[in-house]
């Protein structure tokens, strides 16, 4: 960037000057008007003083709505350049960069400018120039001012200054220079920074000292292109002693990064007064290309060696997945399982040997279940493959077959029939000898029905496993299935908590029939979920069999009970019928789903269906729009639409803001609403997101709340 | 046994909290049809079994008419569409945005650069833009055969919007036409695009 051209050859430039000093000693510059922007080269201090350093600057003057580039131009766009040809005896230093705004474009952001910027640049003098002369300092600028339209400028600048024994700040620069240096990011003092990559994020964290105020709102500008999105929003959280500031990931991340390095600027300031500040820290851990669209061959950039943090990080995404195996018992698709299982420990008065080897193939069955699916996990997204956790239940086919498994369930717990009738006894005293088996394979049948229910603090955990190697995936599930059988181990283990059990009675027959009705309310649940998959066809189709299922049954307990032949017959007639009805739900599966129309059970009349370029085409017309992402199975999306969004107050309040209300249902799989997600930072439903025109889109948490939606709103 | 319709009541409610999740790190070229300058749909899909070039195209911005004063633009359409790649310049400049051109338009500023994609495509409701992620005009992407995409970022390592500057520049899309032609697998693909913002 620094050239020195020979001595010799006065310009004219440098000649104006000269007569211009004779005239009035001082500083002579020339600013240079461009079509959009106003360019001069201008000094903080009046005379060059050997050995003494000088601040100058590029000042570019935007006109109003143009701007100009950062270093890392963000989005789209180029940084400004500086080339300067100096007199001997006068090197220059780089730009220093004043702290840059997040400039939105539409969807795009990026770094930079507006107004009137002073571009930083150090001259130092060297001590065998002689007082008396004048030099004349020339740099050609070069740079990129946009508004809608994007110009590329430039302009030869130069700034003439004696060379004098001592100097005054420049009456008219020398105090914006000072300010705009007072100004300058510099290193973040008193804290401590530390960044790791967590796959589609970084995050870096920060611990005050004492007593540090909060710093308010953080954003982060990195140094490099192609390590963090620009439009993507940093959400800051507060962890313990730390404030952690989650970065996402590029979509098209390149090169391999082992430091994180960039400017942090915070809206309330940091401890000391400094609004923004450089960080340059070791960036450890491993990244991953945020969503969106990146190219096949490189979705993982591996960094600098683990260290303790990611130790640390791990232990915590470990932690979180046992505790979502603990709560994973709670759920109510997993809870009439657990009420079997107890029930089993509260009937048989077994020895405390058989109790642990059923407890432990119990936990057994749960875990390497759990690693069969992070597995097939991992396989599948190493084929590409589009799948999500609550998939299983957007094939008609596994709603169809579940809502059967849990009906012929709950007429057992209603004491239709037992199981026990339907073996012949040989068979039978080997199911009994096999209560081991039984116990494995009701371990799987948990984790199967437990799928689609995981609780809110899971998808931590869970993301952490998508987002990390196939090892972490599997250490991840191991961890839900531990955490998921811990309670029964824990009971089949302690026998004083069992003691705490009540004691059988009674009461048992109660508990199983009582038991019975979260099962049939499972099965109406799935009946609902098929009906929004497919049509009023299906949904018939599937109450006929479940109806042929129970006569079947029902017959069964008669014939068992030496009831007449013919009743048998019938049995086997209505199982037949049973097949016969739910067949075409099997079979059609494929084509059904892709033919059946969108959204109709879940889309309303205010509701348009999503598409993304809906979206984009109602955001560019300036309105705001709030996306429901939802779908039939998931019923938290239920609840909060029944309780929050079709509320009279919040319609109301999106009539008022004229905000487009629009529905993403991912009842079946939808790759446009996939994405959507993905570029959301989101892997699953439900998620409540308000698009502004030329803003980030505003999250709205999980478990919606009637206030949480009006804030938001007013501040539109 | 109190305790149990309690249990059952908390089993209820705690379904309220269950959101299910999905991941979807997506390496297949999102699918599009968008209408040529004539107003003829055009599919990615139309193109399976070929390699495909996606060029991002606005002719108001100048890091575009770097490419085409420069030829640059106009050499690499020409010579791998005589390959039998397809190249399909798209501007997805919104419809509502100053700088949008209609598809005469499109297809006149094209002629006049003596410019030989196979189809010009007119994307004025940013669909595909958006589903592609493009940032930049140009925006490059590179999809083989199989649907997949091979190379995503800026079409060379000047960053800069002078022609001279074509000249003795690394081109990414060449580089990976190039490789994934010969059957190598491309060593570059993924940069950060430069240019102009797409005018969403």
């Amino acid at each position: 960037m620094i050239r020195r051209p020979p001595p010799s050859v006065p310009s004219f430039r440098a000649f104006v000057a000269a007569a211009a000093l004779l005239a009035a000693p001082g500083v002579l510059a020339d600013p240079v008007k461009t079509a959009h922007v106003e360019a001069e080269l201008v000094a903080a201090k009046t005379a060059i003083v050997p050995g003494e350093p000088l601040t100058v600057a590029l000042r570019l003057a935007m006109e109003k709505g143009w701007h100009t580039y950062w270093r890392n131009p963000g989005d789209s766009g180029l940084p400004t350049t500086l080339e300067w040809s100096l007199p001997a005896g006068v090197t220059a230093g780089p730009i220093e960069w004043p702290a840059p705004r997040a400039l939105p474009a539409g969807p795009l952001v990026n770094f930079g400018y507006e107004g009137e910027v002073l571009h930083l640049v150090v001259l130092e003098p060297q001590r065998s120039l002689t007082p008396g002369g004048t030099l004349v300092l020339k740099a050609r600028a070069d740079w990129l001012v946009c508004k809608e339209l994007c110009i590329p400028e430039g302009a030869d600048l130069t700034l003439a200054l004696p060379v004098a024994g001592t100097a005054a700040a420049d009456p008219r620069w020398g105090a914006p220079i000072e300010a705009t240096r007072a100004a300058l990011p510099r290193p973040l003092a008193g804290w401590q920074a530390t960044a790791q990559g967590k796959g589609p994020t970084i995050e870096l964290a920060l611990v005050p000292p004492a007593g540090a105020a909060h710093p308010g709102a953080l954003h982060f500008f990195p140094y490099a292109e192609s390590l963090v999105e620009p439009s993507r929003p940093q959400v800051l959280t507060r962890d313990r002693d730390a404030y952690v500031l989650a970065l996402p990931v590029s979509f098209n991340l390149t090169g391999e990064h082992r430091k994180l390095a960039g400017v942090l600027t915070a809206a309330d300031g940091f401890a000391g007064g400094a609004r923004a500040v450089t960080i340059d820290t070791a960036l450890t851990g491993t990244l991953a290309a945020g969503g969106k669209t990146a190219p096949g061959a490189a979705p993982a950039v591996n960094l600098a060696p683990q260290s303790a943090p990611e130790g640390l990080s791990l232990i915590v995404a470990l932690a979180f997945a046992l505790a979502g195996g603990i709560i994973l018992n709670l759920m109510p698709c997993v809870f009439p399982v657990l009420s079997l299982k107890v029930l089993g420990f509260a009937t048989h008065h077994d020895s405390r040997a058989t109790l642990h080897r059923e407890a432990f193939a119990f936990a057994a069955g749960v875990v390497l279940t759990f690693v069969a699916l992070g597995l097939a996990l991992a396989a599948l997204r190493a084929a590409g493959e589009q799948l999500g956790w609550g998939f299983q239940l957007q094939s008609p086919a596994m709603v169809a077959a579940l809502a059967a498994l849990f009906f012929v369930l709950a007429l057992n717990l209603s004491g239709v029939f037992e199981f026990g009738q339907f073996v012949p006894s040989d068979v039978a005293g080997f199911t009994a000898k096999n209560r081991t088996v039984d116990a494995f394979a009701s371990g799987v049948l948990a984790v199967v029905i437990a799928s689609p229910c995981t609780a809110p603090f899971m998808g931590a955990a869970l993301g952490f496993a998508l987002a990390g190697s196939t090892a972490v995936t599997l250490v991840v599930f191991v961890a839900l299935g531990i955490g998921m059988a811990i309670p029964y181990v824990t009971l089949a283990l302690l026998p004083g908590w069992r003691r705490r059990l009540p004691r059988p009675g009674p009461w048992l027959v109660r508990l199983k029939e009582l038991l019975a009705f979260p099962l049939y309310a499972t099965v109406i649940w799935l009946v609902w979920v098929l009906g929004a998959q497919r049509d009023n066809d299906a949904v018939i189709r599937l109450l006929l069999a479940l109806l042929c299922l129970g006569f079947a049954l029902w017959t069964w307990r008669i014939v068992r009970t030496g009831g007449a032949r013919p009743w048998g017959v019938a049995g086997i007639a209505a199982l037949a019928a049973a097949v016969a009805c739910a067949w075409p739900l099997f079979r059609a599966d494929a084509g059904a789903v892709a033919a059946a129309p969108a959204g109709r059970t879940v889309a309303g009349a205010d509701w348009q269906p999503y598409t993304s370029a809906g979206v984009g085409a109602l955001t560019s017309s300036g309105r705001a729009v709030f996306v429901d992402f939802t779908a039939a199975w998931c019923v938290t999306c239920q609840v909060n639409k029944r309780l929050v969004l079709d509320s009279a107050e919040i319609r109301a309040a999106f009539a008022q803001k004229n905000v487009a209300l629009v529905r993403a249902d991912w009842t079946r799989r939808d790759p446009d609403i996939t994405r959507a997600l993905t570029a959301l930072g989101r892997s699953g439903v439900p998620v409540y997101a308000l698009y502004r025109p030329g803003k980030d889109p505003v999250l709205l948490p999980e478990v919606l709340l009637r206030g949480t939606v009006l804030d938001a709103l007013a501040a539109l | 046994m109190r305790l149990l319709p309690t249990a059952v009541a908390t089993c209820f409610v705690l379904a309220c909290a269950a959101p299910a999740l999905a991941a979807a790190p997506g390496a297949a070229a999102p699918g599009f049809t968008i209408t040529d300058t004539a107003g003829k749909p055009v599919s990615l899909a139309d193109h399976r079994g070929k390699y495909v070039v996606l060029e991002w195209t606005n002719p108001e911005c100048p890091f575009v008419q770097k490419h085409y004063v420069s030829r640059n633009m106009q050499g690499l359409q020409k010579e791998w569409g005589a390959k039998d790649v397809v190249w399909l310049s798209i501007n997805s400049t919104s419809a509502s945005h100053a700088e949008f051109k209609s598809g005469d338009e499109m297809a006149r500023w094209m002629r006049a650069q003596d410019a030989a994609p196979r189809a010009t495509l007119i994307d004025g409701t940013s669909a595909a833009g958006r589903a592609y992620g493009a940032k930049t005009t140009p925006h490059m992407f590179v999809v083989d055969p199989s649907g997949k995409l091979i190379y995503a970022g800026a079409i060379d390592d000047r960053r800069s919007a002078n022609p001279a500057d074509t000249k003795g520049a690394h081109n990414y899309v060449q580089a990976a036409l190039a490789e994934a032609t010969a059957g190598k697998p491309v060593t570059v693909a993924s940069t950060a695009p430069y240019g102009c913002s797409v005018k969403y």
